[in-house]
């Protein structure tokens, strides 16, 4: 097994890293198909904190859908902390999506509703405190929430493919920039 | 042996003639001074501060360069790692080309993050980071490195924490990738440092199972012993020792835990898994390691499982913590007489601490309850005091035993065993 110069061991190296960036050009792909070929639903959030900005480049979302009543919960089984978790919105053509139930499974949603998964991050006395991964949006240079200084509204556009990836595709500002100011 | 150390010593090696003037000034020549060293990282340096200039401009400005941009940084500066490390590998600077290969694969890694970071792309399973495990197993093959074989186990633990924190799921396929890919790696050509690296990486994707599974933590040494049962059958007995390493150090803390808190019932609860299960796979385990002992003739390390008894069946309370000492002193007793028979130096000082701390644990458990604090204190530092003077002196007549037997035999082999002593 020593470093050998031959012409297959420089093919073999040449091979592994087309691969490496092929791989990484395929998880481009998969950001674009996401938003090309996924579901798109909006989800409302808490008024966002920039003061996080000064100091990194993203800033944390705070979803309602992060704290559902335990009724909400469909499963044969008392919910446990960092199990993953499958929730069941409700979604209109431009209005923000509910959660209408928590299941520990997968489930097949009607052409009105749509699918997130998610983890359990918290099971409280009445509610359950939930995580979507898609807490931290990294705000891009041009986004408007680079102006603001107080604490906007915000609703947040996700897409959900096919596959089960999910992206936020942007966050917009309830009100007009200039109000917020 | 260092450029000072030869200016210093030589010229009295010349006045006693070992060598002539001439050899002394050859040996000079063949070990160059260390200043030209220090001047030949100069270069280094400065290149990594321009590096690191270049890299802050661009983590600055991150999020406001153009996504295709970034894109191609990533791409860019992954491939320009890979062929600048080939690059110096075929001029013959090793390690430069390894350390720039470790940086690509490190940079193929950061470029899966950072693109899913740029589409807030979110994945639920760990099918994007696994091939990085996948690329490092590779690239670990295909060079003869020391970096680029341990990169790829780091790499797993890293993604398997990822997983079962973040997760919430437990990534077989790393586990494997890691066990088989690496592990295969020293099986053929084995290192005592990976041995001990690999052992302990897999030991920690090991231990985040069993944290994830909510399992009784005894589960943690079925696949913590199965890694020192790979050890057994090594051929090569240092490489097999070095992987021994961490999952005995893991046994050996959990029998002191058992002898120090194994009084309450509450604790020894907490490691009750279902007897038939676990002493069945345990002893799958147990009779695969024999095997392997045997066919290498190694059954002289098997007082090792000693530490492995199932002591935390029995009730809690003082008898278990009584039996858990008295497997520990065993085991001490078992690694000194091996060193003794062995006459290895590094051995004899091991069995001296597990000796030792065996009696302070002893003495802190059975005592504490009936003696003065002070007197407690006074009879302890004695204990300790002369035990230890007791052992040195065991260890300094054996080992200057051992060096009195090669300097006189040096022409002849050296007997494979000396006479054991009577235990102390």
């Amino acid at each position: 097994m020593p470093t050998r110069h031959t012409p297959s061991h420089r093919l073999l190296v040449r091979l592994l890293v087309a691969a490496q960036v092929l791989y990484v050009l395929g998880v481009a792909g998969a950001g674009y198909a996401t938003t090309a070929y996924g579901q798109h639903i909006w989800l409302a959030t808490a008024p966002v904190e920039l003061h996080s900005l000064q100091y990194e480049s993203f800033v944390r979302l705070r979803y309602t859908a992060a704290e559902v009543p335990l009724t909400a919960w469909r499963g044969p089984t008392p919910p446990q902390r960092r199990q993953a978790v499958y929730v069941l919105l409700n979604t209109g053509p431009d209005s923000l999506a509910t959660v209408a139930g928590v299941y520990d499974k997968t489930l097949n949603p009607n052409p009105r509703q749509a699918v997130l998964r998610g983890w359990v991050t918290e099971v409280y006395n009445r509610t359950l405190g939930l995580r979507y991964n898609l807490e931290r949006y990294y705000v891009p240079g041009d986004s408007p929430l680079r102006l603001g200084k107080t604490s906007p509204a915000v609703r947040v556009r996700v897409s959900i493919a096919p596959w089960g990836q999910a992206r936020i595709e942007r966050v917009e500002l309830l009100k007009k920039p200039t109000a917020a100011r | 042996m260092s450029r000072k150390f030869l200016e210093t010593e030589s010229p009295a090696w010349v006045t006693e003639g070992l060598i002539t003037e001439a050899q002394r000034e050859r040996l000079l020549a063949r070990y160059p001074s260390d200043a030209v060293q220090a001047v030949g990282l100069l270069p280094l340096l400065g290149s990594i501060l321009v590096g690191l200039s270049a890299l802050s401009v661009v983590a600055a400005n991150w999020q406001s360069l153009p996504t295709q941009l970034r894109l191609g940084l990533l791409l860019g500066s992954l491939v320009a790692a890979y062929a600048g490390g080939e690059y110096f590998l075929r001029r013959g600077n090793r390690r430069v080309g390894h350390g720039l290969i470790g940086l690509g694969l490190v940079l193929f890694g950061a470029g899966i993050i950072l693109t899913s970071q740029l589409y807030q792309l979110v994945g639920y399973d760990v099918s994007g980071l696994l091939a990085w495990v996948v690329v490092g197993v590779l690239l670990s093959y295909l060079y003869e490195s020391q970096t680029l074989i341990l990169l790829p186990i780091v790499i797993g633990a890293a993604v398997q924490t990822y997983c079962t924190q973040a997760l919430g799921l437990f990534s077989y396929a790393t586990m494997g990738l890691v066990a088989l890919g690496s592990g295969y790696r020293w099986w053929r050509r084995p290192d005592t440092l990976m041995a001990s690296v690999l052992a302990a990486g897999l030991l920690w994707q090991a231990a985040l199972w069993v944290a994830l599974s909510h399992s009784k933590i005894t589960w943690f040494f079925i696949p913590a012993m199965l890694v020192y049962a790979a050890g057994d059958w090594h051929r090569d007995r240092a490489a097999g020792r070095a992987l021994q390493g961490p999952p005995l150090v893991a046994a050996y803390l959990f029998a002191l835990g058992l002898a120090l808190f194994g009084e309450t019932d509450q604790y020894a609860g907490l490691l009750r898994p279902p007897v038939l299960a676990y002493l069945g796979a345990l002893a799958v385990v147990f009779a695969f390691s024999v095997a392997g002992k045997r066919q290498q003739s190694r059954l002289a390390s098997l007082p090792d499982w000693l530490l492995l008894l199932p002591g935390f069946y029995l009730p809690g309370g003082l008898p278990l913590a009584i039996a858990t000492l008295v497997v520990l002193y065993v085991h001490a007793g078992s690694v000194l007489a091996r060193a003794h028979r062995s006459g290895e130096a590094e051995q004899l000082t091991l069995g001296t601490v597990l000796f030792i701390i065996a009696t302070m644990v002893a003495y802190f458990k059975l005592t504490w309850a009936f003696l003065d604090k002070s007197l407690f204190f006074l009879i302890g530092g004695v204990l300790l005091l002369s035990l230890s003077w007791y052992l040195r002196r065991r260890n300094a007549s054996r080992l200057a035993a051992g060096v009195a037997l090669a300097a006189g035999g040096s022409a002849l082999i050296p007997p494979p065993t000396s006479p054991p002593e009577p235990l102390p």
